[in-house]
């Protein structure tokens, strides 16, 4: 401020400077004026008559001006325009004056404000990407690395240069028609600079660094990409990554800085907690010219790699899972339909707390192949109906009818109506099942699975023989004791028990893209169906279809794992694959809490009658028993088979452990692959015995690569051969 | 100032016998005013130097060249005496004509790429309308000596004013406003220092100010639509429009002419008080100062030099004038005295609308800063009008001086 003045001081000495020598230079002719004062009149007549005189000569024919200054001589014409003198005089002060004025005002007092600017314009910070954290297992193992890869890049005015083309793909081994595509397109934004290649070898690298003159507007950048040793392992729970969309830059989410040269994750794990995974941006301030080019690097500071996830996914358990289905669906080259079903998930969660210590949904697909965007190649593959959407998580997205799964919860509430168990009496309900069932004389009878009949037949016999004629009877009671049919009961009785264990709703698992599923209620019924009333009304048999599972009721793995972990504790646990995170320090600074989603209130005599049913079908049901047998496994288990119409049966299998102290339910579903008990079991089997031994300690922590799919089924696949084999 | 004891000195009778007796050659040179120039000249060449540094397509030593094909100039003009030009009015309102509607000659004039028609080709570009400039000062200076600093008489006052506006009628047609108010103001410093009437100038001043509205006005009814919601207006042109309005609301407009203002603007706020050095700008040496070394040619200084760089050059501006004035104010003649005036308030002009328009004081027009701006047409110009200044100095002061004093004693 003190310079302010002072300069001030110093302009105003000048503008007064330039004044008082306006001045001098009037008062240096003032003297001579006034020495002229005495003959003023004088002067003034001589003046006149001269000027008179010189009108006169111009009048007369235009005698030379020169002469009549000549004449005139006595005197400077300027001493007629004093005062024009001083105006211009003060014209000139005002220019100058105004000019260094608002000079001091620009460079002096407000000088910081453009200085500024001027800075702004001058350092532009560029970004650089910062690697993503890994993602690792449960003991740290990490599913999803980072790499560095070479990669080749061309500015778009290379596409022109065909010479250049041509060493360009001769040097990558990548045909000249592809090269010129690559640089062609402008997806990235019409100035970025193309991909011409990626994971180039060092050895290319160095031959187009060493012949910069013969690759002009090349460049090579080493880029983090991510890296994936165990394959498409768990593919589905990790998710895979992908450059920023447009969308995704105006919609950041607080917290995150995403720049347009960032990948960011599209699906999974890597999608939910892209935040944790991201890093911090590297920048260079550098200089800029106007054209935007970089002149000089004022300062640097590197990328910070972003947190490590770790998952609650038990690495070894995990590949045991997705290998086993990738046996059990396609186990000749991959060909969906060389062994059982067209697809299979299978899901397993810790009871205690909702850790999903395995989730594998085959058919799978390799991250890998994403990085640097889907290619259209395998977009396409993926995108035909003989792949089965490799991209689907169907833990958590596949929806199936929940078949006899289904009849541990609406046997319970059976149980909780007094539809089942003990009548007014003290005395055990009995139905006798004859094979077909026909409670609302339609004549057209209901069948159960065994068409020879189970005979007499008590609730616990029910569930372990998953006899359907006895839930058909539940059914009927709930139906007949609806309002609607003139009885007491809500016309959702049974739906409310059902809603109650989390069905048709989300479970709120820690990835995106869960399904809801879906319990069938009168009023869902009249709005699906609102353009053809005939089908829109609720009928009895609606609810027989409902008790078994079958008929509208869509579930996903996922949410039956999460029911049974209900039945087994009493507690709905929030599913979860998140454990902790690990900063960069490898400290761990966020640790998952688990959560309680709800604590269905049923009575504990019946859940016991249920838990007991589901020990008898673990432990009587020869087929499953033998199973159990084999690995030595106290569970509890139910099987289920949801019949179609037009293709195979899906066939369910779901199961929990310890039986007396509940420690992880297993659920797994093979899509058209047949019979609950034939096909899905022993998967669910042998899954539970895997995830007792890791709880053990004892599992073979041998893990590889797994395969993604080929997107490819066998010729002539009909699953519906499959079918018929029902046996729950 | 150092020049005044100088011409004392020469006023002592016994001097007086010296100088009369001395060779004519060393008595006759304005020291002071060739040392300003010199000064001027090397510090103008300085500025443009440090400006073409980031520029290719400006060449230094054109600029150089351009100074000493004009040294030559100055003083071929120095030594011709200027009242050969008082009777030639007719012959320099045709020469102007001439030079001034001859870029309009097919083949031979260009728009060098500018918008404009005001170059022409003759082996290299050079601007006429700038060469006219001398021709102008010497026109209105030759028109007004007829009045011998009266001129009273309503008729002859707006024969005049028509001739003088020929010149400007001529350079519109190309069209370069930024010329043609130096025209006019080079008029108007001639009609008011020959002596016109003051009511005159007065009515003058009112009937352009009604003149400009009146475009304004038609135009509002001669605009027409372009496409959907944009117009182009017939007689001012859209772009002299913007530059209007981006001097009217500065720092809202962010087209062309705001940004260029704005970083002009910050190139001169940045330099501070003693600028960033010369040679180490950013705002021009990076590009952000649109056409560095010829309009916005003041930034380079100030951001480089900063405020006190800045007063160095309006200083020497200053002593330029100031001794150019008293020049003029000794010329023992009116057409030598109206000669100087009328360069003198040219350069006024020019230096007041360059650097205010740098600084936000000016609407925007394209008018070269003299000495400073690259451009080897203006160079000449500059040393032509120079060289005019000596003459009138030559001619009439130091051999007018000789009367003056025989008269007195």
């Amino acid at each position: 401020m003190l310079l302010a003045i002072i300069t001030a001081i110093i302009a105003a000495l000048i503008i007064v400077g330039i004044v008082v020598a306006v001045f001098i230079l009037r008062s240096r002719r003032a003297p001579k004026t006034g020495a002229a004062a005495g003959k003023r009149v004088q002067t003034l007549e001589t003046v006149g008559v001269s000027s008179s005189l010189a009108s006169k000569d111009a009048s007369n024919g235009g005698t030379e001006v020169h002469a009549s200054s000549g004449q005139t001589s006595v005197k400077n014409p300027a001493d007629n325009l004093k005062s024009r003198f001083t105006a211009l005089g003060i014209f000139a002060g005002v220019v100058f004056g105004s000019l260094t004025v608002k000079l001091w005002s620009m460079q002096v007092l407000s000088s910081s404000s453009y200085a500024r600017d001027a800075e702004e314009n001058r350092f532009t910070t560029v970004y650089t990407p910062a690697p993503r954290g890994y993602i690792c297992d449960s003991s740290g193992i990490p599913l999803v690395k980072n790499r560095t890869s070479l990669t080749v890049l061309a500015e778009p005015s290379v596409a022109e240069n065909r010479d250049l083309l041509v060493r360009l793909s001769a040097v990558l081994g990548v045909p000249l028609n592809v090269v010129r595509q690559r640089i062609q397109d402008a997806s990235a934004g019409a100035q970025s600079q193309r991909t011409v290649a990626s994971d180039v070898k060092l050895r290319d690298v160095a031959f187009i660094s060493e012949h910069a003159d013969a690759f002009p507007n090349i460049s090579v950048q080493t880029r983090t990409v991510r890296d994936y040793p165990f394959g498409a392992l768990a593919a589905h729970v990790l998710g895979y990554v992908g450059s920023v969309s447009e969308d995704e830059l105006n919609n950041q989410p607080e917290g995150r800085d995403i720049k347009s040269i960032d990948d960011v994750g599209k699906s999974g794990v890597e999608a939910t907690y892209d935040s944790l995974l991201a890093g911090d941006h590297g920048q260079r301030r550098v200089v800029v010219d106007a054209q935007g080019e970089v002149k000089e690097v004022a300062s640097e500071t590197q990328p910070t790699k972003g947190s490590d996830v770790y998952l609650t996914i038990n690495g070894p358990l995990q590949y045991y899972c997705d290998r086993r289905l990738a046996d059990l669906v396609a186990p000749d080259r991959g060909m969906i339909g060389s062994g059982k079903g067209v697809a299979a998930a299978v899901v397993a969660m810790d009871v205690r707390d909702g850790s999903i210590v395995a989730m594998a949904s085959y058919p799978t697909y390799d991250p890998e192949k994403f990085i640097g965007g889907i290619p259209q190649d395998i977009w396409d593959l993926y995108n035909t109906e003989e792949s089965h959407a490799p991209l689907n998580n169907r833990c958590v997205s596949g929806l199936y009818a929940a078949a006899s799964t289904y009849k541990a919860v609406t046997g319970l509430a059976g149980l909780e109506y007094g539809f089942a168990g003990k009548d007014a009496q003290g005395k055990e309900m009995t139905w006798d099942c004859e094979g077909s069932w026909d409670g609302f004389d339609t004549g057209v009878p209901q069948k159960c699975w065994l068409h020879s009949g189970h005979g007499k037949q008590t609730f616990r016999d029910g569930i372990v023989n998953s006899c359907d004629v006895v839930f058909y009877n539940i059914a009927k009671d709930f139906f007949d004791h609806s309002k609607s049919e003139g009885g007491n009961l809500s016309d959702t009785a049974l739906q409310e028990v059902i809603q109650k264990y989390n069905f048709g709703k989300l479970t709120g698992i820690d990835i995106a893209g869960e399904e809801e599923g879906r319990v069938p209620t009168p009023e869902w019924k009249a709005e699906y169906w609102r353009n053809v009333p005939a089908s829109a009304q609720w009928t009895g048999g609606d609810y027989t279809n409902m008790i078994i599972g079958q008929g509208d009721v869509q579930v996903t793995p996922l949410q039956v794992a999460v029911a049974y972990g209900a039945i087994a504790t009493g507690k709905l646990m929030k599913p979860h694959l998140f454990k902790e995170v690990h900063n960069a320090e490898g400290e761990v600074s966020v640790t998952y809490e688990p959560e309680v989603i709800g604590e269905p209130e049923v009575t504990l005599d019946h859940l016991n009658t249920v838990r007991d049913a589901l020990h008898g079908v673990a432990t009587e049901n020869e087929e499953v028993a033998k199973l159990f047998r084999k690995h030595k496994i106290d569970a509890a288990a139910k099987t289920g088979t949801a019949e179609h119409t037009d293709k195979g049966d899906d066939a369910w299998f779901v199961c929990y452990a310890p039986y007396e102290e509940p420690k992880y339910v297993v659920a797994c579903v093979v899509e058209q692959g047949g019979g609950g008990s034939a096909v899905a079991a022993p998967l669910g089997v042998d899954v539970m015995a895997k995830v007792l031994d890791m709880d053990a300690g004892e599992l073979d922590a041998t893990m590889g690569k797994i395969a993604g799919s080929t997107g490819k089924e066998v010729k002539d696949l009909d699953t519906a051969a499959a079918s018929g084999g029902r046996t729950d | 100032m150092a020049g005044l004891p100088q011409i004392q000195s020469i006023k002592t009778p016994d001097k007086m016998v010296v100088n009369a007796t001395r060779p004519r050659r060393f008595s006759r040179v304005p020291l002071p005013f060739l040392i300003v120039i010199a000064l001027l000249v090397a510090y103008g060449l300085l500025i443009c130097y440090a400006a073409v540094q980031n520029d290719p397509d400006y060449s230094f030593s054109r600029q150089a060249l351009g100074v000493a094909v004009g040294i030559v100039f100055m003083l071929g003009i120095w030594h011709v005496d200027y009242q050969r030009f008082a009777n030639m009015s007719t012959i320099l309102l045709v020469i102007n004509v001439v030079l001034i509607l001859s870029p309009h000659i097919p083949g031979l004039g260009t728009d060098a790429g500018m918008g404009a028609q005001s170059w022409i080709n003759v082996g290299m570009q050079i601007q006429p309308g700038e060469f006219a400039k001398v021709t102008v000062v010497l026109f209105v200076a030759s028109i007004m000596a007829k009045y011998h600093g009266k001129l009273d008489d309503p008729r002859e006052y707006c024969k005049v004013l028509a001739l003088m506006l020929i010149p400007f009628l001529c350079i519109m047609t190309q069209p370069d406003l930024g010329t043609g108010l130096v025209y006019l103001f080079i008029s108007a410093v001639g009609l008011i220092m020959g002596g016109a009437r003051p009511k005159y100038l007065v009515i003058t001043l009112i009937a352009g100010i009604c003149a400009i509205v009146a475009v304004f006005i038609v135009d509002e009814f001669l605009k027409y639509e372009t496409s959907p919601g944009v117009y182009e207006y017939r007689l001012l042109k859209n772009y002299q429009r913007n530059r209007l309005l981006v001097f009217l609301n500065q720092g809202e407009n962010l087209s062309d002419e705001g940004y260029n203002l704005q970083q002009a603007q910050i190139a001169i706020g940045s330099g501070g008080l003693f600028g960033k050095g010369l040679f180490n700008t950013s705002q021009s040496a990076l590009g952000y100062l649109p056409e560095a070394p010829t309009d916005f040619v003041f930034c380079v200084l100030a951001e480089g030099l900063g405020f006190f760089g800045a007063l160095v050059l309006l200083g020497l501006y200053a002593a330029l004038i100031l001794i150019s004035v008293r020049i003029a104010r000794s010329s023992n003649d009116l057409f030598g005295m109206l000669i100087v005036l009328c360069v003198v308030g040219m350069w006024l002009f020019q230096i007041l609308e360059n650097i205010g328009m740098d600084c936000g004081l000016m609407p925007i027009t394209g008018i070269p800063l003299p000495f400073v701006s690259y451009g080897s047409s203006f160079m000449l110009v500059n040393f032509m009008m120079l060289g005019l200044i000596a003459s009138v100095w030559h001619h009439s002061v130091s051999g007018g001086k000789k009367g003056s004093y025989a008269n007195t004693h």
